[in-house]
């Protein structure tokens, strides 16, 4: 077992060992990652090619003082859908790790039975029901975490209920909160609890590479971004535009439709056409009424001129797009379902695909092992079993011995290694993907890999600077760690 | 009492009430022609084609806002019932269309459609089935809870918030709550050239100003010309007089009732069609139907269309000629329209003291 | 007219009752249900009792109350904090910034109330509903003030500290000013202006043909109810320590009106009756196995069911019971709460 860990290593770490790193990045991952040393003198072919198959501990049950969980989803609202892709992500991990079981095979959501740590039973005190809105996702922690007396929580799903809920982590230090899929940058670069953990990426940090992909394989020289008017969407446009300039890059106009709008044909009629192409951060309901309003107004979408962020490749969403946006780029979310490495075809067969019989509502899980949502929550859930074990189940003395092995986690994950930096905040490695007819419907293929993603940017996002916005960040060229890094995959099908 | 008191309830407010009104709709209009500095398509004068197009989808969103907010309009004027239910209603046509048109394509159900798969009856068809699906269920509402309560105009309106509330959570739990939408026949999905200005413009909207244009005129013939019609009407200006004459009332209530319901269900399969479904759109689209109704004036059939007509360019207009620091502030923009309206009419435009 | 008049019809003894285990319930009840939901459910019922008052004396049911207790905590909000990435961050002391933010309500409660004091009845449901959407829309375009994600880390004063911490400290405070708030309102309707605002309720025309100014009562009934909103305002953003936009969005716009109209919108103490059994529906349906996700469908069905059944919700239930219990005894005596009279009428006549 320690050898395949070990192999899985080797091929990581090669991307790693670049000499332009940042250096907070460069610090981290050294004191997250002892095995590096050893490993980095191998070569691997693909940053990602190597990562080692999880076998599932057999079934633990425990006697000793039980570690409350609470797992806090969105089962309202514009994610309300992917509540159960949530607890697939949560149940999977508990039972391939922690000796759990599911519940129910066909319904995520009912959570698991047995699991235990150490000799410290796994109990899932509740299941938290949030709608994408803070104030929301605040009450539930609170029912969560003083009702219902969890120590741990696992969630929320979205970016601004993660700014609201490590505030709250911060009041309360002798409880931990593990992140479920939410991709705010100011979660962890700007709030910096230290008992909030963060094992996926933010939204920038998903967009990384884009900009190798825009302007050394489009040849795009300008182009104009379209975003939701709001944190999310922000921070996804800001991860473009950041790795976009820095490749050389302008962004000659940014055009921001609010939320709830019904009738995008002024914005649509707004995007310029003399640029090379268009970042779309267009999400939940908005998206589809866009990209009607731009066919309407600018005839059908060329694939080569656009670039999505994740929500045109999160499985379970993206089919409704519909055949219109065949050709089409994804920034994607640090998650590759094709990739045809073991560990990652192993995630979606053996784990998600082994634990459960069916993911209401879409039904099939393995192919919505690769939803940022159930990834999200199994990484998380997954960091969270490695810090206690760590600690052997010991959640005594406020937690601080399993918040200081938790921030020393590394994930040997199926789609790439996952270290915490000092914000304890993931660096990753994220891919960009296309959009296809396959067999007459659409479908992702992934591109390529960019290497050891930070939130940083080199520098350019860090405590002081201000959150992602309209007018941040500027436009500018400079050197990003991971340029010039990206490497093909191979993918299945 | 202060001087303040006199001053709000004399004729002079009134009088610098209306200047205000005179002077807000003027200076957009010569914003727009003229200025419109730092705006994406400067003025009209020096972009004709980019104001042309933006003058039309603001004239096309206000037909589909005209469908919409007729059928809420159309049951409160007779009924005085506020139906809350409307943008839930409305969603729920629309779900049931896109129910109706994926099962006709055959295309399995969880992927959307493009336009060139779907025929003209495979729209037309889904249409009719939105719209009867949502008369029916306006009809069984209003039999089963409102009919009861007639002249309690606050309870009848939190029944249809509680329906509302009910239906919104069951159809997240059925439809689930990724954004859908309802494909164009390919028959719509084209350009034509208009020969001004150089401006091809899309045929759907085109045909979402016709069928507003229809309904609104059909409406008019039914409420003008035929017997139910003028009983509405009749009941519109004093129902105790209709009853007394020997009048069903409750048949006229039934049928207004259903009408106003396959309206919001017709505007459900279009506003599909048009931009998405998914949870939350049934809030916008009552919001929508309220500022419409709210601005015509409750009850008035034409006051519904100038209503429309206002929400719609200033919607459109906003977003496209404020400066372009400010267009985040587009969608205020509606509200404060209607908030000015009010304080000058506080009936609506159009409308009349019960 | 007299049988329109709002009745307490909770008599003395149950008050005291009720008043005894509200003090004593620190010791009664764990730190959750202090913490969180008992004092939840006095904040909301300030809210609640402010539209109860606009609506049982002033005859307007006002759907503005939750916008201009989000103004108060969005003011909180701006003023107190501090190094946060959204909002002014202009770092007063708590305390300072309270009456700040209740003089910005009620300005703002005034100039609403002002816009929308002519409409009666329904128009003025869809008025005040309209301002309240325009604080949604407002807050959460206009970044410099708070955005869609909100301000998060709100202190509250000194004296309460940290409301985790010592969350009963909150609690007396919330109960002390619930209770104030209510003997202010009972107060107000027996002023002359209480009186005269009644007489406009009932018969607009002849208050104003007797020389009073119906607009201005109405204006100034307005600007006092967003002052008692503001306090509901300024005590959440103390207990939530967050506010963003969604907190004054739509459904809590109606998660308001609901606990308004599940106590009963025509009696004051209905509010708090409301906001507790709306506080506990949401805290505990989620745990009833058949419904746990669906819970939203069962608040629905649970409103239902109390509009169709009784027009003054739960507190005109209660009111029936005790006219059950009379009836015996003093025959000839008229029901407070029954269905004929229905609170749901707002025209005085028909």
């Amino acid at each position: 077992m320690r050898a395949v860990v070990l192999a899985g290593m080797l091929s990581v770490v090669v991307a790693g060992c670049g000499g332009s790193k940042d250096k907070s990045t460069s610090d981290t991952t050294a004191a997250a990652a002892p095995a590096a040393a050893d490993t980095t003198a191998a070569a691997a072919p693909a940053a990602t090619g190597g990562q080692p198959i999880q076998k599932a501990v057999a079934p633990r049950t425990g006697t000793g003082t039980p570690i409350k969980v609470g797992v806090l989803s969105d089962c309202q609202g514009a994610f309300g859908t992917f509540d159960n892709q949530d607890l697939a992500g949560v149940v999977a991990a508990f039972s391939q790790f922690a000796g759990a079981k599911p519940k129910n095979p066909n319904k995520p959501r009912d959570g698991w039975t047995g699991g235990a740590i150490g000799n410290h039973p796994l109990k899932l005190v509740g299941v938290g029901c949030s709608n994408d809105q803070a104030d929301t996702a605040i009450k539930e922690t609170r029912r969560l975490m003083e009702q219902l007396n969890a120590d741990v929580m696992i969630g929320p799903l979205s970016g601004d209920e993660s700014i609201a809920v490590a505030n709250y982590a911060k009041q309360h230090p002798d409880k931990t909160f593990v992140d479920g899929a939410a991709g705010a940058q100011d979660t962890t670069l700007k709030v910096q609890a230290p008992n909030f953990f963060r094992f996926n990426g933010d939204g920038a940090q998903w967009n990384a590479g884009l900009g190798d992909l825009a302007v050394n394989k489009l040849h795009w020289k300008t182009a104009a971004v379209i975003s939701d008017d709001y944190s999310f969407g922000w921070t996804s446009t800001a991860g473009f535009i950041a790795d976009f300039c820095a490749a050389g890059g302008q962004v000659t106009k940014r055009i921001f439709p609010p939320l709830n709008t019904t009738d995008y044909s002024s914005f649509a009629q707004q995007i310029p056409d003399n640029v090379d192409g268009y970042f779309v951060a267009v999400g939940g309901a908005g998206l589809i009424p866009f990209l009607k309003a731009y066919e309407q107004a600018k005839g059908p979408i060329d694939g080569k001129k656009f670039i999505g962020n994740l929500f045109w490749g999160t499985p379970g969403q993206f089919e409704q797009l519909g055949p219109r946006v065949a050709g089409a780029y994804v920034g994607g979310a640090g998650t590759a379902g094709d990739l045809d490495t073991p560990a990652a075809q192993d995630y979606a067969n053996n784990i998600i695909g082994k634990w459960f019989k069916k993911i209401p509502p879409a039904g099939d899980p393995a192919s919505q092992a690769a939803s940022t949502f159930t990834y999200g929550y199994y990484v998380n859930t997954w960091g969270l079993v490695k810090g206690l074990e760590a600690v052997k189940g010991d959640i005594s003395g406020g937690q601080k011995k399993l918040q200081e092995a938790l921030a020393k986690v590394t994930l040997p994950a199926p789609y790439g290694e996952i270290t915490l930096d000092q914000n304890r905040q993931a660096v990753l490695d994220v891919f960009y993907q296309q959009l296809y007819m396959k067999d007459g419907k659409l479908a992702v293929k992934t591109i390529a890999s960019i290497p050891k993603v930070d939130q940083t940017f080199g520098g350019l996002f860090n405590a002081s600077t201000p959150a992602p916005g309209r007018n941040f960040p500027k436009c500018e060229k400079k050197a990003l760690p991971w340029q010039g890094k990206e490497q093909a995959v191979k993918v299945v099908g | 009492m202060t001087d303040f008191a006199t001053f709000a309830s004399s004729r002079t407010a009134r009088l610098v009430g209306r200047g205000l009104l005179v002077v807000l709709i003027a200076f957009p209009v010569i914003w727009v022609l003229f200025i419109a500095n730092g705006t994406s398509f400067g003025s009209a004068v020096s972009d004709p084609k980019d104001f042309l197009i933006t003058l039309l989808n603001g004239l096309t969103a206000a037909a589909l806002y005209f469908v919409v907010a007729s059928g809420f309009t159309l049951i409160f004027g007779l009924m005085r019932v506020v139906n809350m239910a409307h943008g839930a209603f409305f969603l729920f046509g629309g779900y049931i269309a896109l129910k109706v048109q994926r099962g006709q394509v055959g295309e399995g159900g969880s992927f959307g459609l493009s336009s060139s798969q779907v025929g003209l009856f495979q729209w037309v068809l889904p249409l009719i089935a939105g719209a009867a699906a949502v008369a029916g269920l306006g009809l069984l509402m209003q039999q089963l809870f409102i009919r009861w309560n007639q002249g309690q105009e606050l309870r009848q309106a939190l029944i249809t918030i509680a329906v509302s509330i009910i239906m919104a959570d069951q159809m997240l739990a059925h439809f689930g709550g990724v954004a859908q939408d309802i494909a164009w026949p390919g028959t719509f999905d084209k350009f034509v050239n208009l020969h001004v200005a150089g401006v091809q413009y899309t045929l759907t909207r085109l045909v979402i100003a016709g069928i507003g244009l229809a309904i609104g005129l059909g409406l008019w013939l039914w409420l003008k010309k035929t017997r139910t019609g003028m009983v509405i009407r009749a009941g519109v200006d004093d129902r105790a007089m209709v009853s007394a004459m020997g009048i069903n009332i409750q048949l006229t209530f039934a049928i207004a009732f259903l009408v106003g319901s396959a309206l919001a269900g017709v505007g459900g399969v279009i506003g599909g069609s048009f931009a998405s479904l998914a949870p939350g759109v049934d809030a916008n689209w009552l919001l929508n139907s309220l500022v419409v109704v709210i601005i015509g004036g409750m009850g008035s059939l034409g006051g519904a269309a100038i209503g429309a007509l206002l929400l719609g360019l200033t919607t459109n207009f906003a977003a496209a000629y404020l400066p372009a620091d400010y267009t985040f502030y587009s969608i205020i923009f509606t509200f404060v329209l209607l908030a000015i309206v009010l304080a000058v009419r506080p009936l609506g435009l159009y409308g009349r003291p019960a | 007219m007299s049988a329109r008049r709002p009745t307490a019809s909770l008599d003395r003894g149950t008050a005291a009752v009720l008043v005894a285990i509200a003090i004593l319930a620190p010791l009664i009840f764990n730190t959750y249900w202090i913490g969180t939901l008992l004092t939840q459910m006095l904040f909301l019922g300030i809210v609640a009792a402010s539209l109860i008052f606009l609506s049982a004396y002033g005859g307007m049911v006002s759907l503005a109350q939750v916008a201009l207790y989000g103004i108060a905590g969005f003011a909180i909000g701006n003023l107190t904090t501090n190094g946060n990435t959204k909002g002014l961050n202009l770092g007063w002391t708590p305390l300072a910034a309270i009456p700040v933010a209740l003089a910005i309500t009620i300005g703002l409660g005034l100039l609403f109330g002002a816009l929308s004091s002519r409409s009666v009845g329904i128009y003025f449901l869809m008025i005040t509903l309209t301002f309240s959407v325009i604080a949604n829309l407002f807050f959460g375009q206009v970044t410099s003030l708070s955005g869609f994600g909100g301000i998060s880390g709100i202190p509250a004063p000194g004296f309460i500290g940290n409301v985790d911490h010592h969350p009963d400290r909150l609690y007396y405070l919330a109960l002390v000013l619930a209770l104030l708030v209510y003997a202010l309102l009972r107060y107000i309707a027996r002023t002359p202006f209480g009186l005269t605002l009644q007489g406009i309720r009932d018969d607009p025309v002849r208050m104003s043909s007797l020389g009073y100014n119906v607009t201005l009562h109405r204006t100034l009934a307005f600007g006092f109810a967003s002052f008692i909103a503001a306090i509901g305002g300024v005590l959440f953003a103390y207990w939530n320590g967050h506010i963003d936009p969604a907190t004054i969005g739509l459904g809590a716009t109606i998660d308001v009106l609901v606990v308004a109209v599940i106590g009963g919108l025509s009696r004051l103490e209905g509010a708090w009756l409301g906001a507790l059994v709306f506080v506990l529906i949401n805290n505990y349906a989620q745990r009833i196995g058949f419904v746990s996700d669906r819970f939203h469908t069962l608040i629905g069905v649970v409103f239902l069911v109390i509009v169709l059944l009784s027009p003054d919700g739960l507190m005109g239930l209660w009111g029936r019971l005790g006219d059950l219990r009379r009836r015996g005894e003093r025959p000839g005596q008229a029901p407070t709460g029954g269905s004929e009279r229905g609170s749901g009428e707002l025209e005085p006549t028909v």
